[in-house]
């Protein structure tokens, strides 16, 4: 087990350098450049130059590419053309955003999904069965940003329950030490800072959740109907068991293995839809970052910003890989 | 008449039936398909017969130019825009091109995905080690980001949007093949067949790419639902199609993401016109999924 997770690990070295190398080539193919991007109207050929001659993007790409390696095995990322920031702190600001919004997602999406799913299987073929099919179907149809921008304004803008845009009030103080602004607020005991960072996390969470939940619903059911067919459960109910252990502890365990498989791969578009979400709830995250790097042509944030998704979907992988094993204990990993 | 014959002359069976014979039963007692094809009815219908049904044309001044322009009623079905152009008209023209961004990302990404899938799964050994790096290599990067990237260097041409949303699909669709035939490739009837001396490549076309393309049919119709879910979101994001002039779903509702307040049909008319075209689509492939999976037989 250790060795298959050491050697998972190993293997994302080969894939890191490989998608640096094309991350590399894909930010020096995007018309324009810094300079352009940064002078705007003022750019003339000895403006371009000189911008280009401060960032080395004069030399030859191969030079250019060996020193960005270079700087980056000793954790240099670079610093942002534009804010003058370094790129790692700009994604020690970010990343806590879009991880906060997307654990909230998908918590949402999992505490309402299970159970949503468990009962449609239970309930086979009956009006709560077909309810949930067509609402999933639906839930993976809307478009994210779409539902976003009616959530935004029925619930912000109409009713006014919950706030608009960003992660907490301007009129809140609150000290952060983790950038994780619900952990902050429970580290320093702010409990007013919690609540309203909540709040400013429901409407983009549930957004962004909706699809997760969609298909979290319908896997489950599908999941769960296989195992209600078993030997096993049958065997179960008939020495006796109570219903609910049967349900608890042989349908509903057996059936998360599919389940845990989707949540992980869901993991990666979550990362898509945070991109969208956070455009419409203007959340300082790591895909607001990435996209306004592509506008401005800031190749150091967009190289650091691509390369960190990246590790965080392959990490990901690996984290449900290792979970079946302890799912089921029939799959060994070697 | 032997006994099985008996049987089945009994039992009123005269043909057996074969798995497509068996899926088109399913799919035709599949209420909810059945929803998903009259959406896409609907939505092909308004494709092709737009400039029959619209009064107007889609980029006509068909009222007043107007800050806050006028709402569903009258000569206008679903109102007018700023620029005072007749929203339903511009609502069923945009079928058309999401049907064509629908249709000819798909077969993008359905030829590069099946070709590098057959040669992975068929030919294995570094073909396939190559071939599945690039994959993995392109999955790790979110799909929209993917997308927004090549868009930024290719351009914002309807062609080569509709290029980029094909070329993010390529993975999923090389993976899916590659799965499928790396199954059949050992069975009995692939055995059979090379060792009656059947070459290769007809192998590959003859036998094992018909068994293995189910999985693929269904995944290719999910993935037109993506593709016009994607473009709207390009668009959402500044780089759809650059043509103003174009009556695109999602960039009609972007340009008033902002209106909600002032202007709600010119963002919500737009809106549900990709969810009901997505979800059709998605109900049909839904429902092949099922009429093709023996397993969810009931």
């Amino acid at each position: 087990m250790l060795g298959y997770v050491l050697r998972r690990l190993l293997l994302l070295f080969p894939i890191l350098l490989g998608l640096s190398l094309l991350v590399f080539l894909f930010v020096r193919a995007l018309p324009g450049g810094p300079a352009i991007a940064l002078l705007g109207e003022r750019a003339n050929d000895q403006s371009i130059e000189q911008i280009n001659e401060s960032l080395g993007l004069d030399q030859p790409l191969p030079v250019q590419y060996g020193r960005y390696l270079k700087n980056v095995a000793s954790g240099d990322l670079g610093s942002s053309v534009r804010t003058r920031q370094p790129v790692t702190s700009e994604l020690s600001r970010r990343f806590p955003a879009t991880v906060e919004l997307s654990l909230a997602a998908m918590i949402f999406a999992i505490f309402a999904g299970i159970p949503l799913g468990f009962v449609a299987a239970k309930r086979y073929g009956g009006v709560l069965d077909n309810v949930s099919l067509v609402a999933s179907l639906i839930g993976v149809s809307i478009p994210v940003f779409f539902l976003a921008l009616l959530l935004k304004y029925i619930f912000a803008v109409k009713l006014g329950w919950l706030p608009t845009i960003g992660r907490l009030s301007l009129t809140v103080q609150l000290d952060h030490p983790t950038n994780f602004y619900v952990l902050d607020a429970i580290l320093t005991a702010n409990w007013t800072a919690l609540w309203d960072a909540i709040k400013h996390l429901i409407l983009p969470a549930i957004a962004l959740g909706t699809i997760p939940l969609a298909i979290v619903a319908r896997i489950t059911r599908a999941a769960t109907l296989d195992v209600l067919s078993e030997d096993y459960v049958r065997t179960a109910r008939a020495k006796g068991l109570d219903p609910r252990v049967v349900d608890r502890r042989h349908v509903l365990k057996n059936a998360m293995l599919p389940v845990v498989t989707v949540i992980g791969l869901q993991t990666g578009l979550l990362l898509t839809g945070a991109v969208l979400t956070e455009t419409v709830f203007a959340w300082p995250g790591l895909g607001t970052l990435v996209l306004d790097a592509i506008r401005f042509r800031d190749y150091a944030i967009l190289q650091g910003g691509i390369l960190f998704f990246a590790v965080i979907f392959v990490l990901v992988n690996l984290l449900v890989d290792v979970s079946y094993a302890f799912l089921n204990p029939r799959i060994r990993y070697r | 008449m032997s006994i099985v014959e008996a049987e089945a002359a009994q039992l009123n069976v005269d043909r057996p039936s074969g798995l497509w014979v068996d899926a088109w039963d399913r799919f035709k007692r599949n209420p909810a398909a059945l929803v998903g094809i009259a959406l896409i009815v609907v939505f092909i219908v308004a494709a092709v017969f737009a400039p029959q049904i619209a009064s107007f044309e889609p980029n006509e001044q068909a009222g007043p130019l107007a800050t806050n322009p006028a709402g569903p009623g009258g000569d206008h079905l679903l109102g007018l825009d700023q620029q005072g152009r007749d929203v339903f008209t511009r609502i069923l023209f945009g079928a058309r091109l999401s049907l064509l961004v629908g249709l000819v990302s798909v077969a993008v990404g359905l030829a590069i995905g099946l070709v590098l899938g057959a040669l992975s799964g068929y030919l294995g050994g570094w073909v396939d080690f190559a071939i599945m790096r690039l994959m993995d290599l392109m999955l790790s990067v979110p799909g929209l980001l993917l997308a927004i990237g090549l868009v930024t260097i290719m351009g914002r041409g309807l062609f080569q949007i509709m290029l980029v949303v094909g070329i993010v699909q390529v993975p999923t669709f090389a993976r899916l093949l590659r799965g499928a035939i790396l199954g059949q490739r050992e069975s009995d009837y692939v055995l059979a067949a090379r060792s009656v001396g059947v070459p290769g490549h007809r192998i590959l076309l003859g036998h094992i790419l018909p068994n293995s393309i189910a999985p693929v049919i269904v995944q290719a119709t999910l993935a037109m639902a993506t593709a016009i879910i994607e473009v709207a979101a390009l668009s959402f994001v500044g780089l759809g199609p650059a043509d103003p002039r174009l009556p695109e779903w999602g960039k009609m509702l972007a340009e008033n993401a902002n209106r909600l307040e002032q202007s709600a049909h010119l963002v919500i008319f737009p809106g549900l016109a990709i969810v009901f075209s997505a979800l059709g689509i998605n109900l049909i492939g839904d429902g092949l999924r099922e009429a093709i999976d023996p397993k969810l037989k009931s």
